[in-house]
């Protein structure tokens, strides 16, 4: 009896995922093998073209680029996010602390990234400050650069990282560190060899949470960015509203959901890991092997 | 503690949703379509801030009306929400090429001259450039235009008015230009004196090598979003881009700095025109609508807001009070962008590699 009335309350989300979810992908899915129409919409033709298009050597050299670009602004996301998280499960203002890092999200995200414009620019805050203290004798150039974009892009990925580390780290036994340190280790050994392996679930969530939205970066690189900030996301916008192709647009946006999914599927092991066999943990663990013996599970 | 925790991995959560749906631009405003049969209700669908509160004002008022005014910011979007059958609007302010395609489709009225008592104000000149509609058949042309170039006159100091500004290396990274293929490859081709339409892969790949080499170089980035605001705040003291944009950016007291020309070796034109639709409940009104338009004293008024020279309606041109940031006279080396059909993928692919930049 109990277990059906579980079923029955899953109904509404299964059913909202269904149709808000499954159904518009498995849509996306049949347009990715079908002709491309003329005039933007898609010929009941099946046709492998729009596959076919995705090993273009443009596609490569912007895919490239755009793991590269993410790779560094999650690095650095996650650079500032681990000491902030850290900070944060440890001081006595949690909800005063949390609360500063959500209210960026009071304000609309394309007002942010005016913002950083309005902050950036050759007439803006930044430069005319560095003009009225004579640092520089003219404006430097710090809008539409490739320095820009990493900017912006972690300013605006950062609380997503913040969260789950702080999450994590809440939860951490900070005895461990102590133990860790009567029994002779330095206190970079302790942070690396107790503290990393027992938060490694929330870094990688963090690392997800950045890494995820980053790839698909549209309208920061389109807003801050120079000549060479063309993203997948652009190239992925320009296909759909510039080029018309429907089919091409959607086996691009399924091989970025595939490369997402792929992600999530290992977050998801590594989180639901504790509660596995030794082994089955092990095997995840492989990289911090040498650090398990040290861990306090 | 553990509280906290739980609220943070949802609020993490809930950003990430919440951000995925602010990647994209904000969807055009539905609500278009299903109203019951009110008589007294125009629908249209026209292009964002394109015909002035004042003068939709004034048409309501003089026949007791209520237009619903939905707007969109590239025919593709117009387009895909129109087949999509999310339609239900009686009037639609498509570009020269998208009549054709919609005309193809189906999707319009013919137009009955008859009942545009104001029909005669329309400029026959653009009539017979109109060679996506031949004779107007489907369509009544509201405007006629082109991009251009926006120079910051303090900044640049001289300069000759052609698409050559852009090949100028002394202004490396403090320029831009649309990002839009077929102007700038229009621009291109024009430059090496071939028609903004050329079809040859050739040649089309000629023009492409002078953006990629001569002109890209030099740019800052290509931007169709917010040129007008590089070009104010002064991150780019030459930009392409459309004049009401440019000058809707700037302070009336700075227009002075700014120079606004179409290069004389001509561009890509473009005319809007209105076009009724098959399904449109009001189609009285909406020729009620489109004869207001072309009144001299009320095309003149949509010109004056925007600074328009008045390119579609012959007796306005006396009766505006602006002056236009370009002429009737400067459009006369350019040429109207049509429809490609397939052909456009080769100016796809080209675009591709000028962005991408191998």
């Amino acid at each position: 009896m109990k277990r059906n009335l579980g079923n029955l309350y899953a109904g509404p989300m299964i059913l909202w995922l269904t149709v808000f979810f499954t159904v518009p992908l498995l849509i996306i899915v049949g347009f990715s093998f079908l002709r491309k129409g003329l005039y933007g919409g898609v010929e009941w033709q099946a046709s492998l073209d729009a596959w076919k298009a995705v090993g273009t050597p443009n596609l490569v050299a912007v895919t490239v680029k755009t793991f590269v670009v993410s790779m560094v602004a999650t690095v650095i996301t996650l650079a500032l996010a681990l000491p902030t998280g850290y900070r944060m499960a440890r001081s006595k203002r949690q909800v005063l602390l949390l609360l500063l890092v959500i209210v960026p999200f009071w304000t609309n995200f394309l007002l942010r990234v005016f913002a950083w414009m309005v902050i950036l620019g050759n007439n803006g805050f930044v430069n005319d400050i560095l003009l009225r203290t004579g640092l520089v004798k003219s404006s430097l150039r710090l809008l539409n650069t490739q320095g820009a974009v990493l900017l912006v892009l972690v300013y605006v990925y950062l609380p997503y990282a913040i969260l789950p580390l702080f999450s994590t780290i809440d939860k951490f036994d900070f005895t461990l560190l102590e133990a860790a340190r009567d029994l002779g280790a330095s206190k970079l050994q302790a942070i690396v060899r107790v503290l990393l392996p027992n938060i490694k679930g929330g870094i990688f969530a963090a690392f997800l949470f950045t890494f995820i939205p980053i790839f698909g970066a549209y309208a920061v690189p389109l807003l801050v960015g120079d000549m060479n900030s063309y993203m997948l996301g652009n190239f992925i916008a320009d296909q759909l509203t510039k080029a018309r192709n429907l089919p091409f647009t959607a086996s691009l946006s399924l091989l970025v959901t595939f490369v997402t999914t792929i992600g999530i599927l290992i977050l998801m092991r590594l989180q639901a890991a504790p509660e596995r066999s030794a082994e089955a943990d092990a095997a995840i663990a492989a990289d911090y092997a040498a650090a398990n013996g040290n861990g306090g599970r | 503690m553990k509280r906290f925790s739980h609220i943070a991995g949802i609020a993490a959560l809930a950003l990430a949703l919440a951000s995925s749906s602010c990647q994209g631009k904000a969807p055009a405003p539905t609500g278009g379509g299903t109203a019951k049969e009110e008589p007294k209700k125009l629908y249209i669908f026209n292009w964002t801030y394109y015909t002035p509160d004042s003068v939709i004002e004034k048409f309501e008022k003089e026949f007791g009306v209520d237009v619903v005014y939905d707007v969109f910011d590239s025919n593709e979007t117009m387009y895909s929400k129109l087949e999509a059958g999310g339609a239900g609007y009686d009037i639609v302010f498509p570009s020269a090429d998208y009549v054709t395609i919609m005309a193809k489709q189906g999707m319009l009225q013919g137009i009955d001259k008859a009942r545009l008592a104001n029909w005669k104000n329309v400029d026959p000149g653009l009539v017979a450039k109109a060679v996506y509609d031949p004779g107007c058949e489907y369509s009544v042309p509201y405007y006629m235009g082109a991009s251009g170039v926006a120079v910051n006159r303090k900044a640049v100091g001289t300069y000759d008015k052609s698409w050559s500004v852009f090949a100028r290396k002394d202004l490396k990274g403090k320029m831009c230009m649309l990002d839009d293929m077929r102007e700038v490859l229009g621009d291109a081709l024009k430059f090496k004196g071939m028609s903004v339409n050329e079809t040859d892969p050739a040649k089309v790949k000629a023009a492409a090598d002078l953006v990629a080499k001569e002109w890209k170089p030099n740019l800052l980035k290509f931007d169709a979003e917010a040129f007008g605001k590089s070009f104010a705040q002064g991150e780019v003291v030459v930009a392409q881009g459309y004049a009401e944009v440019i000058f809707a950016e700037l302070e009336e007291t700075r227009w002075g700095e700014v120079d606004f020309f179409i290069p004389k070796e001509g561009g890509p034109l473009y005319i809007d025109s209105m076009v009724l639709l098959k399904g449109s409940k009001n189609v009285d009104l909406a020729y009620k609508f489109m004869d207001f338009i072309h009144r001299p004293e009320i095309y003149a008024e949509f010109c004056d807001y925007f600074r328009f020279p008045a390119t579609a309606n012959v007796p306005a041109r006396g009766l505006l009070k602006t002056t236009p940031h370009y002429t009737v006279d400067q459009l006369g080396n350019c040429e109207l962008k049509l429809d490609l059909g397939e052909d456009l993928a080769i100016y796809n692919q080209v675009w591709q590699d000028i962005k991408v930049g191998k």
